[in-house]
C-alpha cells in the first residue's frame, strides 16, 4: 500500500492571470486514509480541490490514481476515474426526490430504454440505509435537512464507485451531533478502503477525524504530517507561518465617533452586534467564512435590514431601508462578490463609477456628462486605473482595476464611511499593494473605513482595531498591540466539538 | 471573455446599429432589384408609416427589455386605452381629452405591470402574460365585445395630417424616439435602466432605485402602446377591443433585430427603429411582389433568425 497511493499529486502548478494559485503542490493519500488539507483562506485549498475534481486543469504536474497517471480534463473524467467531490453548496436538485438525485445522469434501465424504478429504489435503499435509514427515498431533496442532503451526496458518490471522496467544509452548517454522525460515516468509509480528503476550518474536527494532514500556505506545499505527532498550536503555526510583525500606528481621535451600531441582529446570521467607528480609523472585522461578517456589513450598508438594533451616524439615528439610504448618509460598501454585487459588466467604467451620483449631477434633467467625466477621469488617475479609458466596458478590466473603479465610485459619491468586504479577493499582487495604499489614503483624508477580510495578514496590516466575529456574534476586540494570528484564531474558531487529539 | 464590438455608451450610434443599418440597406437593395417601385419616395414613406406603430410600441418594449424585463401585455394595453379614449370621444368629450385619457390608461396599465414585477418578485414574463389576459378581458367587457364607432373627424384629421410630406404617425414616432433616446442616453434614469438590466444586485448596492426604475420602464411601455393604439384609432375611425393582437411579438422582434438582449442591459432606440423598418420593409416589399401572406410570415421568421445568427457570429469575433 505504501508503494502506490490511492491518489497522488506531484508538482502541481496553476497560474491565474496575475496570481500564482498553486506552486509545486504535493498531495499523497493512501487507500482508506482520512487526509485533511489545511491552510488559511486563500492558501490554495479550493484550487487544489478543483484540480482533484477535474474542474480546472493544472498548468503542470502529475496526478496518479493507484499509481497510474491520469488526466482529468473535466468533472466527468474525475467521476469516471472514481473521484467524487462533496461541495459546500450541495449539488442536488431540490425538486427531485432522493432516488432521482442518486441516479442523476446515470439511471438504471431495463430493456434498453425504460427506467428501472424498482431496481433504482432497491440499490438506493442498499446504499443509503447504512448511512441514514431515516431518509425517505421518495422525499424531495428540499424537504431534507442539510445533514441528510450530505448523506445523499455521499450515497451518490458510493453508487458511482468512488474510491476517493473529497469533502469541502462538510460541517459548515452541521450541528455538533450531526458532525459526530458524519465522522462515524467517514470512518466507516475509510474502513471500506475509500480515501477521504477532508477540508475544514475547524481544527478540532480535523484532529478528531483525520490521521494525516497536508498544510498549504500561499499556494505552496508546506508540510505533510501525521496529526498524532503535532498539537493544534503547532499546526496553526505551520498554516500561518509568519512571525509577528508590527505596523506603524496612525494617529486619530478616538473621541470622534462617526458610526455606531447598537445590538444589531438579523436572524441567526448577526446576533446582538454593537460597534463604534471613529473618524480616521480603520476598523477590521475578522472571522471565519460564515461567521456573519459579510452579513453585518450589509446591514450597515443598508442592503439588508436588521430585525433589531440601531445604527447612528454622527450622532443621528439612521433608518436604512435601502443601500440608497445608506449612500445618502455617506456609508458605502465595496462588496465581496464584485461580479455579483459590484459591477454592471456591460456598462462603461464611467457609468459604473458615476452610477450613485447621476441624479446629483444634472442640469434640466440631463446628466452633466462633461463635468462628471472630468471628475471621474481625475479619480481614475488618483487610483491609477489601468487602462484609464473610461468609455470601455468595465468587464474588460482586470479584477484589481475593477476594484479600483468601485473605490472611485465611492470616492466620487462623497461617502465618509467606506466598508470593504474582502477588498483584495481575486486581485493580483501588485494591485493589492495599491489598494492597501488607497485605503490608507482614504482614512488619512479624514474618512473612516471598515475592512472585512479573511486574510489575517491583510486585516492586521491595515486595521487600527480589530473585531473578531464568530457565529454571528462579536467574540472579542483586539487593539493593535494585541494583534496576532493566534489571538484572532482563538476568538474566531468555534469550540463546539471537544477536541480529542489522538 | 467574448469581446463585444461595441461598448462605448458615449457615441450616439453604436457599431451594432451600423450592422442593423447594413441589414436595412441589403434588404432594401434586394427588393429594389426585384420590384423597382419599392424605392419610390412614396413607397418609402409608406414603409415608414407601416412601421410607425410597431416602432412606437417597440421603443417602449426596448426600454423594458434593457431593464431586464419583457412586456407581453402591450397589445391588450393598446386595445384598452383605445376603447376608453374612443368611448370618451364618442360621448362628446374633446378629442384632446380622449387622447390624454387613452395615454393615461396605457401608463396606468404599464405601471401596474411594473409594480407587480418590482414588488412581488414575479418574473416579468409571467406577470405580463397574466395582465395580457386581464387587460384584454377588461377591454372586451367594457365594450361588450363590440367596436367603438363614430370617432370625431377632428381626431381623425389631426392624426392623418402630414408634416412636410411626412405622415403624422411618422412625426409622432420620431419625436417619441428622440425623447426615448435622450432619456436612455442623457438622463440618470437611462443609466439606471441599463444598470438594473445589466446587474440588478449591483445596481441596488450602488444606490439605484431599482423598483422605481422598473415601474418607470413598464409605464413608458404602456404609454407608448396606447400611443400606437391611438394612431390606429385615428386611421381606422374605430376602436376595436381586439386591437393589438400579437403586437408584442412584432415589438420584441424589432427590439431583438435592433440589438436588444432579452437578458437585459443591452439595446437601443436607433437599433429598434431600424429593426422595425426591416420588418415593415419586408412586409411592404413582399406585398409589392404579390407574395402571399403565409409566405410573408415565413420570410419574417427567417429574417429574425438570420439577424440573430449574424449578431451572434459577429459578437463572437475577437
Amino acid at each position: 500500500m505504501n508503494t502506490s497511493y490511492a491518489l497522488q499529486l506531484s508538482n502541481i502548478n496553476k497560474q491565474y492571470p496575475g496570481v500564482k494559485a498553486l506552486t509545486d503542490v504535493h498531495l499523497r493519500v493512501s487507500q482508506g486514509e482520512i487526509h485533511a488539507i489545511v491552510g488559511e483562506n486563500g492558501a490554495g485549498k479550493s484550487t487544489l480541490l478543483k484540480v482533484i475534481s477535474g474542474v480546472i486543469s493544472p498548468d503542470s504536474g502529475e496526478i496518479l490514481l493507484d499509481g497510474k497517471a491520469v488526466t482529468l480534463k473535466s468533472p466527468k473524467d474525475a467521476k469516471r476515474a472514481g473521484i467524487a467531490m462533496i461541495h459546500q453548496e450541495l449539488q442536488l436538485i431540490p425538486e427531485l426526490n432522493v432516488v432521482q438525485n442518486l441516479f442523476l445522469g446515470a439511471p438504471l434501465v431495463r430493456r434498453g430504454r425504460l427506467l428501472d424504478r424498482a431496481a433504482m429504489f432497491e440499490r438506493a435503499q442498499a446504499v443509503l440505509a447504512p448511512l441514514d435509514p431515516a431518509i425517505p427515498l421518495a422525499a424531495k431533496i428540499r424537504q431534507l435537512s442539510v445533514a441528510q442532503k450530505q448523506m445523499v451526496e455521499i450515497a451518490r458518490a458510493l453508487l458511482a464507485n468512488a474510491r476517493v471522496i473529497a469533502m469541502d467544509e462538510p460541517t459548515s452548517s452541521l450541528t455538533p451531533a450531526e458532525f459526530e454522525k458524519l465522522a462515524g460515516i467517514i470512518r466507516q468509509l475509510s474502513q471500506q478502503g475509500v480515501a477521504i480528503i477532508y477540508v475544514s476550518h475547524k481544527l478540532d474536527e480535523i484532529f478528531e477525524v483525520s490521521s494525516r494532514a497536508t498544510v498549504l500556505r500561499d499556494g505552496k506545499f508546506i508540510d505533510e504530517l501525521a496529526l498524532s505527532d503535532v498539537t493544534q498550536q503547532q499546526l496553526v503555526h505551520k498554516m500561518v507561518g509568519r512571525e509577528l510583525r508590527s505596523w506603524p500606528k496612525r494617529e486619530y481621535d478616538r473621541a470622534d465617533t462617526v458610526l455606531s451600531a447598537q445590538s444589531l441582529s438579523w436572524g441567526e446570521r448577526v446576533r446582538d452586534v454593537s460597534l463604534t467607528l471613529h473618524k480616521g480609523e480603520i476598523l477590521g472585522i475578522a472571522g471565519l467564512v460564515g461567521a456573519g461578517r459579510t452579513e453585518l456589513v450589509r446591514l450597515l450598508a443598508g442592503i439588508e435590514r436588521a430585525d433589531k438594533g440601531e445604527i447612528h451616524k454622527n450622532g443621528k439615528r439612521l433608518r436604512l431601508r435601502s443601500a440608497r439610504d445608506a449612500i445618502k448618509a455617506g456609508i458605502a460598501l465595496v462588496p465581496e462578490e464584485r461580479k455579483v454585487d459590484g459591477i454592471i459588466p456591460m456598462q462603461s467604467i464611467f457609468s459604473n463609477i458615476c452610477l450613485p451620483v447621476f441624479d446629483r449631477w444634472t442640469r434640466a434633467g440631463l446628466v452633466r456628462r462633461g463635468a462628471l467625466q472630468l471628475r471621474a477621469t481625475a479619480l481614475a488617475q488618483q487610483v491609477n486605473l489601468r487602462p484609464p479609458k473610461l468609455s470601455r466596458a468595465i468587464r474588460l478590466l482586470s479584477g484589481g482595476n475593477q476594484q479600483k473603479a468601485i473605490i472611485c465610485r465611492w470616492l466620487n459619491s462623497g461617502a465618509d464611511v467606506l466598508i470593504f468586504d474582502e477588498p483584495t479577493r481575486g486581485v493580483d499582487v501588485g494591485a493589492k499593494q495599491e489598494i492597501y495604499q488607497l485605503i490608507e489614503q482614504i482614512v488619512n483624508d479624514g474618512r473612516s473605513v471598515i475592512i472585512v477580510s479573511s486574510e489575517l495578514d491583510e486585516v492586521m496590516r491595515l486595521s487600527d482595531r480589530l473585531l473578531v466575529m464568530q457565529s454571528g456574534r462579536i467574540s472579542g476586540e483586539l487593539k493593535s498591540d494585541e494583534f496576532s494570528e493566534a489571538a484572532i484564531m482563538t476568538l474566531a474558531i468555534p469550540h463546539e466539538v471537544t477536541s480529542q487529539p489522538s | 471573455m467574448s469581446s463585444r464590438v461595441f461598448s462605448d455608451t458615449g457615441s450616439p450610434v453604436s457599431v451594432r446599429d451600423l450592422g442593423t443599418l447594413i441589414g436595412v440597406v441589403l434588404i432594401f437593395a434586394a427588393f429594389a432589384f426585384v420590384a423597382p417601385s419599392f424605392l419610390n419616395a412614396q413607397n418609402l414613406i409608406n414603409i415608414l408609416q407601416q412601421s410607425a406603430i410597431n416602432a412606437c410600441v417597440a421603443v417602449g418594449m426596448t426600454i423594458v427589455i434593457i431593464s431586464g424585463g419583457i412586456d407581453l401585455s402591450v397589445g391588450p394595453v393598446a386595445a384598452l386605452s383605445a376603447v376608453v379614449a374612443a368611448t370618451l370621444m364618442v360621448k362628446g368629450l374633446p378629442p384632446s381629452v380622449g387622447f390624454v385619457a387613452g395615454v393615461l390608461v396605457g401608463t396606468a396599465c404599464g405601471s401596474i405591470n411594473g409594480i407587480i414585477v418590482a414588488y412581488c418578485g414575479l418574473q416579468p414574463f409571467i406577470v405580463t402574460l397574466g395582465t395580457l389576459s386581464i387587460y384584454r378581458a377588461v377591454a372586451l367587457i367594457f365594450t361588450d365585445g363590440n367596436p367603438v364607432l363614430g370617432i370625431p373627424d377632428s381626431f381623425r384629421n389631426a392624426l392623418s395630417a402630414t408634416f412636410f410630406g411626412l405622415p403624422m404617425s411618422v412625426v409622432i414616432v420620431t419625436i417619441v424616439a428622440i425623447l426615448a433616446w435622450v432619456m436612455l442616453r442623457k438622463m440618470p434614469l437611462g443609466e439606471y435602466i441599463f444598470a438594473v438590466g445589466g446587474n440588478e444586485e449591483a445596481a441596488r448596492v450602488a444606490g439605484v432605485p431599482v423598483e422605481r426604475t422598473k415601474i418607470f420602464a413598464y409605464s413608458i411601455s404602456g404609454a407608448l402602446a396606447s400611443l400606437g393604439a391611438l394612431i390606429v384609432v385615428g386611421r381606422l375611425g374605430a376602436a376595436e377591443p381586439v386591437l393589438g393582437n400579437l403586437w408584442e411579438l412584432d415589438a420584441i422582434a424589432a427590439a431583438a433585430i435592433g440589438g436588444a438582449s432579452l437578458l437585459g442591459g443591452k439595446g437601443g432606440v436607433i437599433g429598434t427603429l431600424l429593426g422595425a423598418i426591416i420588418l415593415g420593409g419586408m412586409r411592404n416589399g413582399l406585398t409589392l411582389m404579390n407574395v402571399q401572406a403565409f409566405y410573408q410570415l415565413l420570410a419574417t421568421g427567417v429574417v429574425i433568425l438570420l439577424a440573430m445568427m449574424v449578431d451572434r457570429l459577429t459578437r463572437g469575433r475577437r
